[in-house]
């Protein structure tokens, strides 16, 4: 009788909430249906960000079972810029890690924004996706007006040569641009946090590349990889290896005046002390993490 | 040359005095105590003009210009006679002559008037191009970074540049060049707001670009700040803000129809006839597939101008559909009380 009564109520309790969060979920449509939902100035969409971030997390705790250190070496508020070795061939998955990191493990969350390639922002959908989940495109003008806005902002310096290193020069950081970003982290007093990453560059091998398919799409190549694209879309399953995300000790800009940003030895400089902490995070990330799969 | 709010000038000069912008201003500057008389120059007469505003008929792409400007001696002439859209009597095929042939005579004009104490020029952003990686703001100092592609971008490049050799040659002279982004009312007649008030909008597939939305209040009122307080080089009057286009037509409650490229090319050449657009589609096409953004800092610290819509005030002012709120004559003045529509 007692086991029956509760039995009852127990159902009629769940079904209440199967039509509260039917409900709840009607009214978030309706919402989004007649615009009434807020973006930010660069078109970041906070509630879009939220209602993918599920898939993020699938990935990031499932798929690729991320082992994340130091994630309060990021600054929980104020402007901070993330500098991190760039890897993935096809699609920045390693953005999307480092901003779940800190997004689930960070005890002051916050959505981080990323400077993206150039060459994506005249891609259909692909651009309409980066900018609502806060992809901004690389640019020193934008960069130094997020920072002022006190925003943690990604970059990845290495570019397109570091995204699009053959499988065979895995882990081998790229020369870091022009240290552009050491420039404006200088100007706008902004501390910089290296991160180390670790099984990025194994979701995709990238093993050749198709010049007549990268000048059939305008893309600045175009990766073969052992199943893209002879499996189709199929092929775009990126491959499940284990990652490792290591945020390294901030570096501290803010004793180098403004007028600093303009002595380029000393940008370089910089710029190559941070390439250096990263391949040497990214050396001891592989000890730590072991095989590649398993 | 920029003086403070007590400054007072003698007279004004608007030329493009029949084009909207150009009466909206007369009607501000008519009811501006600071301002002693007004006179303005088009090659046709307005439909109504304010009390007090002296009308003359004159074109400027016709040299006659230089020797009437130096007699009427006026202390600030503010240029509203650029054009973005073709007019009835004005094809898209004099554009060119009107926008930079008639500001090279005007600027000629300009330089023979003697008691001359600035310039104003009613310009465009399509100065800094459209293209899809770029800085989402642009400062004013970005100008001709990206290729200029269009038409009409071309023509804005090289009247920029008459207006800098003006600038160069007249030092005493306060040369303002204003960069409006497009504004958006809902008693605005462009071919931009035709093309946002069909019942079914028609957009790129894949595509959603971010735009400012400049309200007609502001657009102005701005206008009308910068002639009170110029101030020397180029400024920006791009409201605070943005939003994409997707969520402007779901405010709106429209529903946008995306194409893709191969149809949406042809349509909003189409288009662009059909709304009066005329080769103007190709700038409308390009800025509603990537966007463009302006910083205003300048015309906000320098300038002094307080916007009275951000871009979502001035979107949901044109979603709401009522013809205009209460038409002004009263622009919020540099340092007047903020009005900010949430």
């Amino acid at each position: 009788m007692t086991a029956g009564d509760s039995g009852r109520s127990g159902g009629i309790g769940s079904e209440v909430v199967w039509a509260n969060e039917v409900l709840d979920v009607w009214e978030r449509a309706l919402r989004r249906v007649t615009g009434e939902y807020t973006e930010d100035e660069w078109g970041f969409d906070e509630e879009f960000a939220e209602a993918v971030f599920p898939s993020f997390d699938f990935l990031f705790s499932k798929w690729w079972r991320v082992e994340v250190e130091g994630v309060r070496n990021v600054p929980g508020h104020g402007r901070v810029l993330i500098v991190a070795n760039h890897a993935g061939t096809i699609f920045p998955f390693d953005a999307i890690m480092i901003g779940t990191a800190i997004q689930k493990l960070h005890p002051l969350p916050r959505w981080t924004r990323a400077l993206v390639l150039n060459w994506v922002w005249q891609l259909p959908f692909v651009s309409w996706f980066m900018r609502r989940v806060g992809g901004i495109p690389a640019n020193p003008a934008n960069l130094e007006r997020l920072l002022q806005q006190d925003e943690p902002v990604m970059v990845f310096p290495e570019g397109v040569k570091g995204f699009g290193k053959p499988f065979s020069e895995r882990y081998r950081t790229q020369r870091f641009g022009r240290g552009g970003f050491v420039e404006v982290a200088i100007r706008n007093r902004t501390p910089i946090v290296p991160v180390a990453v670790v099984g990025s560059e194994e979701i995709y091998p990238k093993l050749g590349e198709s010049e007549l398919l990268a000048r059939l799409t305008g893309a600045p190549y175009f990766p073969l990889t052992p199943t893209f694209p002879f499996l189709g879309p199929a092929g775009l399953v990126p491959l499940p290896s284990r990652w490792r995300i290591e945020f390294l000790e901030p570096v501290d800009l803010s004793a180098y005046p403004p007028e600093a940003a303009d002595d380029p030895s000393l940008v370089f400089d910089l710029s190559e002390e941070i390439r250096e902490r990263i391949q040497q995070g990214i050396y001891h990330g592989l000890v730590e993490r072991g095989p590649a799969f398993i | 040359m920029s003086g403070a709010d007590s400054r007072e000038i003698e007279r004004v000069a608007i030329v493009g005095v029949s084009t909207y912008w150009g009466r909206e201003l007369a009607e501000v500057l008519a009811h501006d105590e600071r301002i002693g008389s007004i006179i303005g120059i088009d090659t046709r007469p307005p439909d109504s003009l304010p009390e007090g505003v002296e009308f003359i008929e004159a074109d400027i792409r016709n040299p006659v210009i230089t020797r009437l400007l130096p007699d009427l001696a006026p202390d600030v002439v503010v240029h509203c006679g650029i054009i973005w859209y073709p007019e009835e009597g004005r094809p898209s095929r004099a554009l060119h002559d009107i926008n930079v042939i008639g500001t090279l005579n005007l600027l000629a004009a300009c330089e023979k008037v003697e008691n001359l104490s600035a310039v104003v020029v009613r310009g465009s952003a399509a100065i800094y191009g459209t293209a899809p990686a770029r800085p989402v703001f642009f400062t004013e100092e970005m100008a001709r970074d990206l290729p200029l592609v269009t038409r009409f971008q071309r023509d804005i490049g090289e009247l920029e540049g008459y207006f800098e050799n003006f600038t160069r040659r007249r030092p005493g002279v306060t040369c303002c060049m204003l960069r409006f982004q497009a504004e958006v009312g809902p008693d605005l007649d462009s071919p931009l707001v035709r093309y946002l008030s069909l019942p079914v909008v028609p957009v790129q597939l894949g595509f959603d670009p971010l735009l400012q939305i400049l309200h007609p209040v502001d657009a102005t009122g701005a206008l009308a700040a910068a002639v009170v307080n110029p101030v020397d080089g180029p400024v920006n009057v791009a409201p605070d803000g943005s939003m994409s286009l997707s969520r402007l037509l779901r405010l709106a409650g429209k529903i946008a129809i995306p194409l893709p490229p191969i149809v949406s090319g042809a349509l909003f050449k189409r288009l662009g006839g059909l709304l009066d657009g005329a080769d103007m589609y190709r700038d409308g096409e390009l800025l509603m597939r990537f966007g463009r953004g302006c910083d205003n800092t300048r015309i906000r610290k320098e300038v002094g101008y307080r916007f009275a819509f951000n871009t979502e005030g001035a979107a949901r002012d044109f979603a709401s559909g009522r013809p205009g709120p209460a038409r002004f004559v009263h622009p919020p003045r540099p340092g007047a009380g903020v009005r900010v529509v949430p």
